[in-house]
C-alpha cells in the first residue's frame, strides 16, 4: 500500500468517523446533562429567539473592546473567513464533500484560493508568535492552544506545497496533505477546536439564558 | 434520420492555453540569437501539450513567407518559410503520410534542406564518372 | 539481415539517403522526448549502434500491448527502428508456428551468448503454475530461464510492470510483476494499459541507440516518457486553475472542454506521455476525448476507489458510514450524559440535605430564589 493509498483509504475513513462521532458525542454529552431549573419568570415569551440571535450577533466584534483587541479581531477574521474559503470553496475540497454527501456548489479559481490560503496560514503564524511573546497570552496558553494552532496550520502548508508541486512529487505531497487533514479531523473533537461546531449550542444556550431575562446580547 | 457529427451536441472549443504567445516569445529570442551569433535553434512542436486547433492557430500566427521546399527522403518533408524570414515550419511525414516530426526551425536555411557533405562528395564522384563517360564517347 | 551491421548501415542498405537519416534522427529525438538538440548525438550514436536480438515473452495478458505495438509497426520511423532490431521470438505473433517458434527462442538464446534484450508483456501467476503456460512450460519457469542470459528486460504494459489487472484485488491467480521475480537484471518498466506505441518503440530505440538503459524513475519507468504527470502537461490545465470543472459528462462544462478533475480524472498522480505523444498518430488522448485519466500507468490503478471518484475523495469513506458514526456519537453522548446525571442528582441531594440542616443558610438560599422572581 502506497502512502497515498493509505491516506485516501484508512486514514481518511477513520479520521472522518472519529470527527463526526467525537463532535456529536461532545454536543450530545453536554446538552443532555441535567440543567439547573431556572425558577424565575421569563421576561420574554420566546427565549429561544435570544439564543438564535446570539449565534449570529457574536460574529461581530463587541464595540467597546475593539481598540484593545483589533489585532485579534482582524487576524481572527482572516483566519476564519480564510479557512471557510479554503475548505468550502476550493473545487477538490467540494469534490470531497460531494463524494460523502451528494451536495455540490461552485468553487473559486485555484489561484485565488491559494492566495487566501497563504493569508490564512500567515494569520495562524502570527497568532502562534503572539502566544509565545505576549506575557499574558503565554500565561494563559495551554498545550492544547499551541497544538491546535500547529495542527490547523499543517493542512494549509501541505496543501499549498501540494498545489505548487514544491518539495516532492505530487502524489507524495498530496498524501502528506491528506494525512495532515486526517490528523486535524482526529484532533478537532479532542481539543478546543471542537468549537467548529460547539460554538453554535454554546452561543445559543447563553443567548437563550440571557434572553429569558430580557437581556439583548 | 441520419445523424451527422454536426447533430451531436459537442463542439470543439478553443482552449485558451496561452501556448501561442509563449511560443512566439521563444521564437523571437531565437531570431535575436541568430542575428547576434549565428546560433540556430529548433523547437519541437510535438513536445508541446497543444489543445485541439492550437496547431492551426500557431500556423496562422506564423503566416507564410516566400520560400517553400519539399524533400523526399523516407517519406515527404515540407519546409515552409513563415512570414518572418529565418523562421521555418518543418513537417516530416512517413511513407504512410502520418506526421512523424513537426518543428519550428530558426536558421537561414533548414539543416536537412542543405545538401550534406557526404552526398556532395558522392555526387562529385558520379559527376566525374559521367564526364569521363562523355569524354570517352567523344 | 546481419547482426554485425550498424543501424545507419542497415538504413543505407535499405536505400535511405543521408537526408533521410538526419530526418530519422530528428524524428527519433522527438519520439524519445530528448529535445531537437539531441538529433546530432543520436546520429553519431547510430553510426556505431549494433542490432540487438530481442525475445518477446507474452504471459498472463490480453494481447492489448502487442496490438498497441503492431499499430506503430505501420511504415513509420519507429517502425523502421523496429525493423532494425532482430525480433527472434514473439510467441503471440508466431503462435501458429508451434514447436518451431520455441526452437527459434532456444536458438536466439544460444546464438547470443553476450546477451539479448527480453521484452515481457503480461503478469506471472504464482498461485498455480497451470494458470498460464506456453508449450507446457509455466510462465515463471520460462521467465527465469530466458532472463538468465538477458542483458536487460523491458516489462511492457502495466501487467508485466506492476501486476496490472490480474493483480487487482483479490488477485485470484496470485499474479506478480517481472520485477517481483527477477532481481539480478536491469528492468525497464513501460507501463500503460496499453502503453503508448511510440513509448514502447521509443524505449527499444533508446536501448538500441545508446546501448544502455535510459534514466529511470522510482518505479523503474523511463524519465523521458514518465517524467511528468498528465495534469502538468494537460491542455485543460488552465481550466483547473480557473476553477472551471465539468460536473457530469453531458453538462455545459463537459461541452466547453473544462477540467475533468471532479469526474475522477487521475491525471495529477499519473505519469505518462499521453498529453504530448497522444494516441492514434497524435489524434487525441482520453482527456481530449472527454474522459478523465484512469491512471493506467500507475501500480494498482484498478484498486484506487473507483474511476469516477475525484482524487480528493477518500477511497473508503462513505456517507452511510458517517451517518452510523453520528448515531453512535449521539448514543455514546446520551449514555455519558445520563451517567453523569445520576451523580448530578446525588450531588444535588447532598446539597439540599446540608441546606435543610442549616436554617439560616436555607433562608438565605430561599431568599435568593425569591429575588430571582
Amino acid at each position: 500500500m502506497t502512502l497515498l493509498e493509505f491516506a485516501r483509504g484508512p486514514a481518511l475513513q477513520w479520521s472522518t468517523i472519529i470527527l463526526v462521532l467525537g463532535l456529536i458525542l461532545r454536543i450530545a454529552g453536554a446538552w443532555l446533562l441535567a440543567h439547573d431549573k431556572d425558577y424565575s419568570r421569563p421576561r420574554v415569551d420566546a427565549a429561544w429567539r435570544g439564543g438564535l440571535r446570539a449565534v449570529f450577533s457574536r460574529f461581530w466584534p463587541h464595540q467597546p473592546f475593539v481598540r484593545q483587541t483589533w489585532f485579534h479581531i482582524l487576524a481572527g477574521y482572516v483566519l476564519h473567513v480564510g479557512l471557510f474559503v479554503v475548505v468550502f470553496l476550493y473545487a477538490p475540497h467540494i469534490a470531497f464533500i460531494r463524494d460523502l454527501t451528494g451536495l455540490n456548489w461552485p468553487g473559486l479559481p485555484a489561484n485565488l484560493v491559494l492566495f487566501v490560503g497563504a493569508l490564512t496560514a500567515a494569520s495562524l503564524v502570527a497568532f502562534f508568535v503572539r502566544r509565545l511573546v505576549h506575557p499574558v497570552m503565554r500565561t494563559i496558553s495551554t498545550l492544547d492552544d499551541y497544538l491546535s494552532n500547529l495542527i490547523t496550520l499543517a493542512p494549509l502548508v501541505t496543501g499549498i506545497l501540494a498545489y505548487a508541486h514544491f518539495g516532492g512529487r505530487y502524489e507524495t505531497l498530496l498524501a502528506i496533505h491528506l494525512l495532515s487533514v486526517s490528523l486535524l479531523f482526529v484532533w478537532i473533537p479532542l481539543s478546543k477546536l471542537a468549537h467548529v461546531i460547539t460554538f453554535i449550542p454554546s452561543r445559543f444556550q447563553l443567548g437563550a439564558w440571557l434572553g429569558r431575562r430580557g437581556v439583548k446580547a | 434520420m441520419s445523424t451527422g457529427l454536426s447533430q451531436i451536441g459537442v463542439r470543439v472549443v478553443d482552449a485558451k492555453t496561452g501556448n501561442v504567445p509563449l511560443l512566439l516569445t521563444e521564437i523571437r529570442h531565437a531570431v535575436e540569437r541568430l542575428l547576434d551569433s549565428g546560433e540556430t535553434h529548433v523547437i519541437d512542436l510535438l513536445a508541446l501539450p497543444l489543445a485541439p486547433g492550437e496547431d492551426k492557430r500557431i500556423e496562422q500566427a506564423l503566416g507564410r513567407g516566400e520560400a517553400s521546399a519539399r524533400v523526399d527522403a523516407l517519406g515527404p518533408s515540407e519546409f515552409q518559410e513563415t512570414a518572418f524570414a529565418g523562421v521555418w515550419l518543418v513537417t516530416h511525414f512517413n511513407a504512410a503520410g502520418e506526421i512523424v516530426g513537426r518543428f519550428v526551425e530558426i536558421a537561414p536555411v533548414p539543416e536537412i534542406l542543405q545538401a550534406p557533405e557526404a552526398d556532395i562528395r558522392d555526387g562529385l564522384r558520379r559527376l566525374a564518372d559521367a564526364l569521363s563517360g562523355v569524354n570517352d564517347a567523344q | 539481415m546481419r547482426n554485425d551491421l550498424s543501424l545507419s548501415e542497415v538504413l543505407r542498405q535499405q536505400g535511405v539517403s543521408r537526408r533521410g537519416f538526419l530526418k530519422f534522427c530528428a524524428a527519433t529525438a522527438s519520439m524519445l522526448a530528448l529535445g531537437p538538440g539531441m538529433a546530432p548525438v543520436i546520429a553519431a550514436a547510430l553510426e556505431k549502434a549494433r542490432r540487438p536480438s530481442v525475445i518477446w515473452l507474452s504471459f498472463q495478458e490480453c494481447t492489448g500491448c502487442t496490438e498497441s505495438l503492431t499499430r506503430s509497426h505501420s511504415p513509420s520511423v519507429e517502425g523502421l527502428i523496429f525493423d532494425a532490431i532482430s525480433l527472434d521470438y514473439h510467441h503471440t505473433l508466431q503462435a501458429a508456428a508451434g514447436t518451431a517458434a520455441e526452437a527459434a527462442r532456444e536458438a536466439a538464446m544460444q546464438a547470443n551468448p553476450d546477451g539479448y534484450l527480453v521484452v515481457v508483456d503480461g503478469s506471472i501467476p504464482l498461485g498455480n503454475p497451470g494458470y498460464s503456460t506456453i508449450a507446457g512450460v509455466s510462465n515463471v519457469d520460462m521467465l527465469r530461464e530466458v532472463a538468465a542470459g538477458a542483458t536487460a528486460i523491458v516489462a511492457v504494459g502495466t501487467c508485466a510492470a506492476f501486476g496490472g489487472l490480474p493483480h487487482a484485488a483479490p488477485n485470484p491467480t496470485g499474479a506478480v510483476s517481472v520485477s517481483d521475480i527477477i532481481k539480478d537484471k536491469p528492468i525497464i518498466n513501460v507501463p500503460g494499459c496499453p502503453p503508448i506505441p511510440v513509448v514502447i518503440t521509443g524505449v527499444l530505440a533508446h536501448f538500441l541507440v545508446f546501448g544502455q538503459l535510459p534514466e529511470l524513475d522510482g518505479l523503474g519507468r523511463p524519465m523521458a516518457f514518465f517524467g511528468h504527470n498528465i495534469h502538468d502537461r494537460c491542455y485543460r490545465r488552465p481550466f483547473y486553475e480557473q476553477g472551471k470543472f465539468a460536473e457530469t459528462f453531458d453538462d455545459e462544462g463537459a461541452r466547453q472542454g473544462w477540467c475533468l478533475y471532479k469526474l475522477g480524472c487521475k491525471g495529477p498522480v499519473t505519469y505518462n506521455a499521453c498529453a504530448t505523444a497522444k494516441w492514434n498518430q497524435g489524434t487525441s488522448f482520453p482527456i481530449q476525448s472527454g474522459h478523465g485519466c484512469l491512471g493506467c500507468s500507475q501500480p494498482d490503478f484498478w484498486d484506487q476507489g473507483g474511476f469516477y471518484h475525484a482524487l480528493s475523495a477518500g477511497t473508503s469513506t462513505s456517507g452511510v458510514g458517517l451517518g452510523v458514526a453520528a448515531v453512535a456519537g449521539a448514543a455514546l453522548g446520551a449514555a455519558s450524559a445520563l451517567g453523569t446525571r445520576s451523580s448530578q442528582h446525588e450531588a444535588r441531594r447532598e446539597v439540599e440535605q446540608i441546606v435543610n440542616s442549616q436554617p439560616a443558610a436555607a433562608g438565605c438560599a430561599r431568599g435568593g430564589e425569591q429575588g430571582k422572581k
